[in-house]
C-alpha cells in the first residue's frame, strides 16, 4: 500500500502533462467512483450522481467567481451544500426500492441539469461559468498540472483512507445489512434504524462527490450544463460494476483502468460511451462481480440482487 | 375559456394514448418477467430513427417505414432477449445495469452512424382536423388511434389467448407455470418481441411529430417510467390508467400554468405517489 502510494508520489516528475493531465482525471473519477460506491454496496443504484458532482462543481465555482471565497475555503463549503441537498433528496427517496430510487434519482439530475440550462443570471445557462480561479494556499498558486495532480492526489488518498476506516468501523458494517430488501428487514426488527444508515450513506456519498466536483470545477476552470449529464452519471456505474462493486478496490481498479484505457484508445465523447456500454455488457453476463472477482470468486448467493430476492417492489404495509 | 379547455381535454386523451404505447411495453416486460428495461426509451428512438431513414434515405412512404420498423423490431427484441437477458434472469440488479449498458450501446451508437443534427421526418398527412372548436393535428390523432387499437389488441392478447394465458401464468408464479408446462424462456422471448415492437411503433408515430435526434430516448423513457409507476408497475390497466391521467394533466396543466412547469408538476406529482402509494394506482405489491 505504501509502496503504490510512494510510486504516485515519485511517478509525476518523469511524466509529461498529458500523462498528468490523465492521471488527475483518473484521480477525480476514482474519488467519485468510491462515493458512489458507499451507497450503491447498499443496493441503491443512483442513476443521478453527476448531479451532485455538478452542485458541488456550480456552488464552488458561484462562490468564488462572484463572492471571492478563497479556494480552499469555498470547496468543502459547496460539499457541504451538496450534502445538504443530498439529505434532503434521500430523505424521500430512500424509503423506494431498487428502479423507483434509481428513477427518482435520474428525473432529480434531469430537474437540475434543465434549471442550470434555464437560468443565465446566476448559472450562465448553457454557456456554464468560466474563468475559475485555481485554488492558492499561503500564497502558492496550484496553476501547474504538477502542482494539480499532487493535490488531487492528496484528496483522494485522504477519501479512499476514510472510507476505509469507515468500512471496517461499526457503521460501515451496519450499512451492508441494508443489501436486500429482506436483510433491511431483518435489521430493522433487531432494533437497527436502517433508515438513518441510509440517510446517511447517502448524504456522505454526495459529500464526496460534491467536495470531488468542486475541485474539478478549479481544475478545468469551467463548468457547464453538459459537463454533468447521463452519460457522467453512468461512467461511474460502470467503473464500479466492471471494477467489481463488493469492495472498495473494485471502484478504484475500475475507474483507474477505465480512464486510462479511453484516453489510451482516445475514445471520446459518444465512443467512449459505446465502449463503456460494451464493457458493462460483457462484464454483467461474463464477470458479474467485476475485475475484482478475479482474485476471489465470490459464491452466487452472495452477490447482490440474486434470485433469493424475489421482489424489488416495495411492498404495503 | 371553455374551448380551450375542451380542446386540451382531447388533446390530453389523445397525448394519453400516445403514452400509453410508449408505456406499455414497459410495464409488460416488468409485470411479467422482471425485466426493468431502461433501454426502452432507446427502442423508441431506434424506431423513430428507423422511419427517418427509410423514408427520408430511401423513400419508402411513411406508412410502410412504420410498417417495416414494427416487424423489424421482432427480431431484434429476440436477439436481445436471447443474447443479454436469457443468462442473467432473475437477477433484477444484473438486468437493470444490462439494459442501462444497452442505452449506451445503443443511443452512443446512434450519435455515431446519424450524427449530431436533429432530424425531421415529413408528415404523410396534408391537412388537419376539425373537431367541434378545437384544431388538432392528424399525426397526434392517427397516433392515438393507433395506440388505442394496439391497446385493444394487447389487452385481447392478454386476456384471451392461450399466450396471453401464459404470460399470465408466469406471471403469477413462475414455478407453477413450469409444472405446467409453460416455458419461461418462450413468454420471455414473446414479451421482449412485444414490448419492442411496441415501443419502435411507438417511436415511428411520434416521428413526424417531434423532432427526431439520438438523444429523444432519454426523456421518452423517463415519461414512461413516469407514467407506469403512476399507474402501478406491472400492471396493463394501470399503464393505461397512468398514461391518460398524465396526458390530461400535461395539457390541462400547460394551459394554466405553461409549458415548463407542467414538467415540474409531473415530477411532484410522481414523488407523491411515490411516497404516498408506492405500487401505483393499480398495481400489485
Amino acid at each position: 500500500m505504501t509502496g503504490l502510494v510512494a510510486v504516485f508520489v515519485t511517478l509525476p516528475f518523469f511524466l509529461s502533462k498529458g500523462w498528468l493531465h490523465i492521471l488527475i482525471v483518473m484521480f477525480f473519477n476514482m474519488s467519485y467512483a468510491v462515493g458512489l460506491w458507499v451507497i450503491m454496496r447498499m443496493g441503491y443504484l443512483s442513476f443521478g450522481h453527476a448531479a451532485y458532482i455538478g452542485i458541488g462543481a456550480y456552488a464552488s465555482s458561484m462562490l468564488t467567481t462572484m463572492l471571492k471565497v478563497p479556494v480552499l475555503l469555498s470547496i468543502p463549503i459547496s460539499g457541504l451544500i451538496a450534502a445538504v441537498v443530498a439529505f434532503a433528496i434521500g430523505k424521500i427517496t430512500l424509503r423506494l426500492r431498487g428502479i423507483y430510487f434509481s428513477i427518482t434519482v435520474f428525473a432529480f439530475t434531469e430537474v437540475v441539469r434543465t434549471v442550470w440550462l434555464a437560468f443565465d443570471n446566476p448559472f450562465g445557462g448553457p454557456a456554464g461559468i468560466w474563468n475559475i480561479p485555481k485554488p492558492s494556499l499561503f500564497g502558492f498558486k496550484f496553476s501547474s498540472h504538477l502542482s494539480f495532480y499532487f493535490l488531487t492526489l492528496f484528496f483522494f488518498v485522504l477519501v479512499f483512507l476514510f472510507l476505509r476506516r469507515l468500512d471496517k468501523s461499526h457503521f460501515g458494517f451496519t450499512c451492508l445489512s441494508v443489501q436486500t430488501r429482506e436483510t433491511e428487514l431483518l435489521a430493522q426488527s433487531i432494533g437497527i434504524d436502517t433508515a438513518f444508515y441510509k440517510n446517511m450513506s447517502f448524504t456522505l456519498s454526495c459529500l464526496i462527490c460534491g467536495l470531488a466536483g468542486a475541485l474539478y470545477a478549479h481544475y478545468f476552470s469551467f463548468v457547464s450544463p453538459f459537463v454533468f449529464t447521463f452519460f457522467l452519471s453512468m461512467d461511474l456505474i460502470v467503473f464500479i460494476m466492471v471494477g467489481g462493486a463488493a469492495t472498495i478496490i473494485g471502484p478504484i481498479i475500475g475507474a483507474g483502468s477505465l480512464t486510462v484505457v479511453s484516453e489510451m484508445a482516445l475514445a471520446a465523447g459518444y465512443y467512449r460511451t459505446l465502449l463503456f456500454g460494451i464493457l458493462l455488457i460483457l462484464v454483467i453476463e461474463f464477470l458479474p462481480g467485476g475485475i475484482v472477482s478475479l482474485y476471489h470468486k465470490p459464491s452466487k448467493r452472495e452477490s447482490v440482487g440474486s434470485k433469493d430476492e424475489r421482489r424489488s417492489t416495495p411492498k404495503t404495509q | 375559456m371553455v374551448e380551450l379547455l375542451i380542446g386540451s381535454i382531447i388533446e390530453g386523451i389523445m397525448m394519453g394514448f400516445i403514452y400509453i404505447l410508449m408505456s406499455l411495453g414497459l410495464t409488460m416486460l416488468y409485470g411479467i418477467m422482471h425485466i426493468v428495461n431502461f433501454a426502452h426509451g432507446e427502442i423508441y428512438m431506434l424506431g423513430a430513427m428507423g422511419v427517418y431513414f427509410l423514408s427520408e434515405r430511401f423513400k419508402i412512404p411513411y406508412f410502410f417505414s412504420l410498417l417495416i420498423v414494427a416487424v423489424a423490431s421482432v427480431p431484434f427484441g429476440l436477439l436481445i432477449d436471447r443474447v443479454i437477458f436469457r443468462p442473467i434472469r432473475g437477477n433484477w440488479l444484473q438486468l437493470l445495469v444490462a439494459t442501462v449498458g444497452l442505452t449506451l450501446i445503443l443511443q452512443s451508437g446512434s450519435w455515431i452512424s446519424f450524427g449530431i443534427l436533429d432530424k425531421a421526418v415529413k408528415s404523410p398527412f396534408k391537412s388537419v382536423v376539425y373537431f367541434w372548436t378545437a384544431t388538432i393535428s392528424t399525426e397526434r390523432l392517427f397516433a392515438a388511434i393507433v395506440g388505442a387499437l394496439l391497446v385493444i389488441l394487447l389487452v385481447l392478447l392478454i386476456y384471451r389467448t392461450k399466450v396471453g394465458r401464459a404470460m399470465r401464468a408466469i406471471e403469477e408464479d413462475e414455478d407453477g407455470a413450469r409444472l405446467q408446462g409453460v416455458s419461461p424462456d418462450t413468454v420471455s422471448a414473446i414479451n421482449v418481441s412485444i414490448g419492442f415492437m411496441l415501443a419502435a411503433i411507438a417511436g415511428g408515430l411520434m416521428a413526424p411529430i417531434f423532432v427526431v435526434n439520438p438523444g429523444m430516448g432519454l426523456p421518452a423513457v423517463l415519461m414512461a417510467f413516469n407514467v407506469v409507476i403512476i399507474g402501478g408497475l406491472g400492471s396493463v390497466p394501470g399503464c393505461i390508467l397512468g398514461g391518460l391521467f398524465c396526458g390530461l394533466i400535461q395539457t390541462v396543466g400547460a394551459v394554466f400554468l405553461g409549458v415548463e412547469l407542467t414538467y415540474g408538476l409531473l415530477f411532484a406529482l410522481l414523488i407523491a405517489v411515490l411516497v404516498i402509494r408506492p405500487t401505483g394506482l393499480l398495481g400489485h405489491a
